[in-house]
C-alpha cells in the first residue's frame, strides 16, 4: 500500500513516515503542494494525507486542483483548524476524511484502514485470540472453553479491539465509537478506564496471558504477549 | 470636494447663521410688501379723492370743448396737483381732456367696458415711456354727456423708496450676520469645548490605563450624560481586559504544569540508562500529559468561541429527561465504582428549545463534577420540573463536600478548583462549569449555584421552555 503524506513540518512528516511504515506502509512525501500536486500527477497512491496549512498553495487548494484533474485517490485531510466551516471546505473541495492536529495515532491508523477498505464489505467473522473466542453474530463469549458474561457495552468494547487486534485504540476513539460522543471536551477519560478495568477482570481474571493491555498515555489493546 | 465643514462647530454656526439670514432676509421682504401696498393703497385712496374733486371742476365751453378749473386749488403748485395725471374721454372713446403732466401719452387704451361704472376701477399700469402709474377710473356724466375721467399718480416713488430699503438691507445685513456668525461661533465653542477636553482625556485612555475616567462637571447636562455613558462602558472595558488578562494568565498557567511535567519526565528519562520497559513508562508519562494538554487546548478553544460568539446553536426541541438520563448514564460505570446512587425524576414530557450536543455537555459536566466529588454510597439527585413563567428547572443535588460560601461566586469562573491539590488525580482543568454556564446562558437559561459546607451543593438550571404540542396552550409567547 502506497501512502504519499503532503506535510511541510519536517517532525511532524518523519513522525507520520515512520509511524506508516511500521504498520507497513510504503510512504512517499512531499514538503510542499507543488511537490505533493507532481507526485501524485506522476504515480498512483493508494491515499494521500494533505496537510492543510501548507506554504504556498494550501491543502484545500491542491485538493480541489487533483479533483478536478480526475485523480480519485482516497485524500485525508489534515489540520490544526477545527472549525465546522474548514471541514465543511475540505469536504466539499473532495476530501474523504479530516482529522484535527493534534491527533492520537492509532486513530491516524485507524481511519487510513476505513478509507482504504472502503467499499469492501466487513466479513461476519469469529474473532479468535489464544484461547479468547468470540461470535458477535450469537453474542457469546468463551474463554478457555468458560462462557463470559459481558454487559451489552463490554461486548462492543471487546469487538471493537478485536476489529483492531494487535493495535492500540485510543480514548478518543473509543469515546467516538463506543460511546458516541461527539464533542471532543467531554470527560469520558475516567469512565472510558473504569470500563476497561472491569472488562479486563472478566477477560483476563484469572486467565493468562493476559490480553487486553494498557498502553500508557496512548490507550489499550488486544493481543497476546508484550509488544507488538 | 468635501461641502461640509470638518468641525461640528463651524457646521453648527453655519446652521444657525443661515437660519438666520433667511429669517431676516424673509422679514425685510414681508416688512417692504407691506410698505407698499400700503403706500399704494394710500395712492388709490388720495386718487380717488382727486377724482372727486376734478368731477366737481370739469365744465364745457360754449365751443364744447372740455375745460378744467385750474383756479380752484389755494396752492395750485401743489405737488399732487402737479404730479398727477388726468384724461378725460367721450362716450365713443375719444380724448376730450389731457392735463400738461400727461402732455401727449396716453392713460391707458380705449375704455373697457364696464370701466368706471358703479365704482372706481383701481390698477396699476405703464404709460407709454414706461413709466409705472397707479390709475383710477370714474364714469362721470356732465351737460347731459357721458365723461370717462382717469386719473393717476406715478408709483416711481415707491419702487425708489422700495430700492433704497433694499440697498440700505444690503448695507445693514452683512454687518449684522457676521456678528452673528462670531457670537454662535463663540457660544458653539463655549457650549463643546467640554467635548474636546472629553476627548483629549478619552484619548489618553489606553488598554494599561483603563481605570482612567472622565471627569463629569453636571452629571444631569447631556455632557454629563455622555461622560457618565463613557465612564460605564469604560467600566465594563476594563472588567472584560481585566477578566481576559486573568483568563490568559491563568490559561499558560494550566498549560506550563503539564508542559514542565513532559520536560522533568523526559529530561530525568535521559539522564539514565534504562531498560526498554523503563523508556515505554517514561513515554507513556509524557504523552499523558499530552493528552491532558490537548482536553485543555480543546476547552479552551470551546471557550474562546464561545467568547467570540462564534459557536452556533443548532436547536431543536429536546426531552430534558431524555438529556438527563444520557447525561448520568455516561457516568453508570463510575457510580457503581463509588456505590453512588443515582436518583432521577420529573415530567416526562417537558422539552426545551436548544443545542442538545451543548446542553448535553453543560448536564455532563454538571454531573460529572456531582459524581466527582459525592463520597462513596451517597445519592446523587436529578429533579426536572416545570417552573411558572414557562421555565424548565433541573436540579442537580450532590451530598458531598459543599462549597464555603466565599467560592460559591468563583465555581464558575474559568480554570476555578475548589480543591487545587486535588485536581490532578480527579482530572480537569477547571473549566467544565465554566463551559455549562456559558452553555446554559447561550440557551437563554440561569444557572446558580446553592451551597453549605458539608451539606452539599445544588446547581439549579432554568431554562426557557419550548411550546411544544403537549403545551397546555394557556401560555402567552
Amino acid at each position: 500500500m502506497q501512502i504519499l503524506v503532503v506535510e511541510d513540518e519536517q517532525k511532524m512528516a518523519k513522525a507520520l513516515r515512520e509511524g506508516l511504515e511500521a504498520d507497513g506502509y510504503f510512504v512517499r512525501v512531499a514538503h510542499t503542494g507543488e511537490e505533493g500536486f507532481y507526485l501524485i500527477n506522476a504515480q498512483p497512491f493508494d491515499l494521500a494525507i494533505l496537510d492543510v496549512m501548507l506554504p504556498g498553495h494550501d491543502g484545500f487548494e491542491i485538493l480541489s486542483t487533483i479533483r478536478r484533474r480526475g485523480i480519485k485517490t482516497p485524500v485525508l485531510l489534515l489540520t490544526s483548524r477545527d472549525a465546522v466551516e474548514d471541514r465543511v471546505r475540505g469536504l466539499d473541495a473532495g476530501a474523504d476524511d479530516y482529522l484535527v492536529k493534534p491527533f492520537a495515532f492509532p486513530e491516524l491508523l485507524a481511519r487510513i484502514r476505513v478509507l482504504l477498505r472502503r467499499g469492501k464489505p466487513e466479513a461476519d467473522e469469529r474473532f479468535q485470540l489464544a484461547d479468547l473466542e468470540m461470535d458477535p453474530a450469537r453474542r457469546v463469549v468463551t474463554r478457555a472453553g468458560q462462557a463470559i458474561e459481558l454487559t451489552p457495552r463490554e461486548f462492543e468494547l471487546l469487538e471493537y479491539l478485536f476489529l483492531n487486534r494487535g493495535r492500540v485504540v485510543s480514548r478518543e476513539m473509543l469515546a467516538r465509537d463506543i460511546w458516541k460522543e461527539t464533542a471532543r471536551q467531554t470527560p469520558l477519560d475516567n469512565v472510558i478506564d473504569a470500563q476497561m478495568v472491569r472488562l479486563r477482570k472478566k477477560i483476563d481474571g484469572q486467565f493468562e496471558p493476559k490480553l487486553v493491555q494498557t498502553v500508557r498515555g496512548v490507550g489499550f489493546v488486544l493481543r497476546e504477549g508484550d509488544e507488538a | 470636494m468635501r461641502l461640509r465643514p470638518r468641525r461640528l462647530r463651524t457646521r453648527l454656526t453655519l446652521w444657525y447663521v443661515s437660519g438666520l439670514a433667511a429669517l431676516l432676509v424673509l422679514a425685510w421682504a414681508g416688512t417692504c410688501g407691506l410698505l407698499f401696498w400700503q403706500l399704494r393703497s394710500q395712492l388709490g385712496h388720495f386718487s380717488i379723492q382727486e377724482i372727486e374733486t376734478v368731477e366737481g371742476l370739469l365744465y364745457f365751453t360754449p365751443q364744447g370743448h372740455l375745460q378744467l378749473k385750474e383756479d380752484y386749488h389755494n396752492h395750485p403748485e401743489s405737488k399732487d396737483v402737479i404730479e398727477r395725471y388726468l384724461e378725460v374721454r367721450g362716450g365713443d372713446g375719444d380724448v376730450l381732456y389731457r392735463n400738461d403732466r400727461l402732455g401727449g401719452r396716453a392713460l391707458g387704451g380705449a375704455p373697457v367696458p364696464g370701466e368706471g361704472v358703479g365704482g372706481y376701477s383701481e390698477r396699476s399700469e405703464r404709460l407709454q415711456d414706461g413709466t409705472r402709474v397707479r390709475a383710477v377710473s370714474r364714469l362721470h356724466v356732465l351737460d347731459g354727456r357721458p365723461l370717462l375721467i382717469r386719473l393717476a399718480h406715478s408709483e416711481e416713488p415707491l419702487y425708489a423708496r422700495l430700492r433704497e430699503l433694499f440697498l440700505a438691507s444690503l448695507v445693514i445685513l452683512p454687518p449684522v450676520l457676521v456678528f452673528a456668525w462670531l457670537a454662535g461661533y463663540g457660544l458653539a465653542r463655549r457650549a463643546l469645548s467640554p467635548i474636546e477636553i472629553m476627548a483629549r482625556q478619552a484619548q489618553n485612555i489606553t488598554p494599561e490605563k483603563l481605570h482612567a475616567r472622565l471627569p463629569v462637571d453636571d452629571k444631569d447636562d447631556e455632557l454629563g450624560q455622555l461622560a457618565k455613558v463613557f465612564n460605564e462602558t469604560l467600566a465594563r472595558l476594563e472588567q472584560a481586559f481585566e477578566q481576559l488578562r486573568r483568563f490568559t494568565s491563568d490559561a499558560s498557567h494550566e498549560l506550563r504544569t503539564p508542559l514542565a511535567m513532559i520536560r522533568s519526565v523526559g529530561e530525568v528519562g535521559l539522564q539514565k540508562d534504562g531498560s526498554r520497559a523503563d523508556y515505554r513508562d517514561i513515554i507513556g508519562s509524557m504523552l499523558e500529559e499530552v493528552n491532558r494538554l490537548t482536553s485543555l487546548v480543546d476547552n479552551l478553544l470551546t471557550i474562546s468561541r464561545a467568547d467570540s460568539g462564534r459557536l452556533q446553536l443548532h436547536r431543536t426541541s429536546v426531552s430534558v429527561m431524555e438529556l438527563v438520563r444520557q447525561a448520568a448514564g455516561l457516568f453508570e460505570i463510575l457510580t457503581e465504582e463509588k456505590s453512588l446512587h443515582l436518583c432521577i425524576e420529573g415530567e416526562e414530557k417537558l422539552q426545551v428549545e436548544g443545542d442538545p450536543i451543548f446542553l448535553r455537555q453543560a448536564l455532563v459536566n454538571m454531573v460529572h463534577n456531582a459524581v466527582k466529588y459525592s463520597p462513596p454510597g451517597e445519592t446523587i439527585f436529578l429533579r426536572v420540573r416545570a417552573r411558572d413563567r414557562g421555565r424548565v428547572a433541573i436540579e442537580i443535588q450532590d451530598q458531598g463536600p459543599g462549597i464555603p460560601p466565599e467560592d460559591q461566586s468563583k465555581v464558575f469562573d474559568r480554570f476555578y478548583r475548589v480543591d487545587k491539590a486535588r485536581w490532578r488525580e480527579s482530572g480537569g482543568a477547571g473549566l467544565g462549569l465554566a463551559i455549562a454556564k456559558w452553555a446554559v446562558e447561550a440557551h437563554g437559561g440561569v444557572i446558580i449555584l446553592e451551597s453549605e459546607v458539608n451539606r452539599g451543593c445544588v446547581f439549579r438550571v432554568a431554562l426557557p421552555r419550548a411550546n411544544g404540542p403537549e403545551e397546555d396552550g394557556a401560555r402567552p409567547g
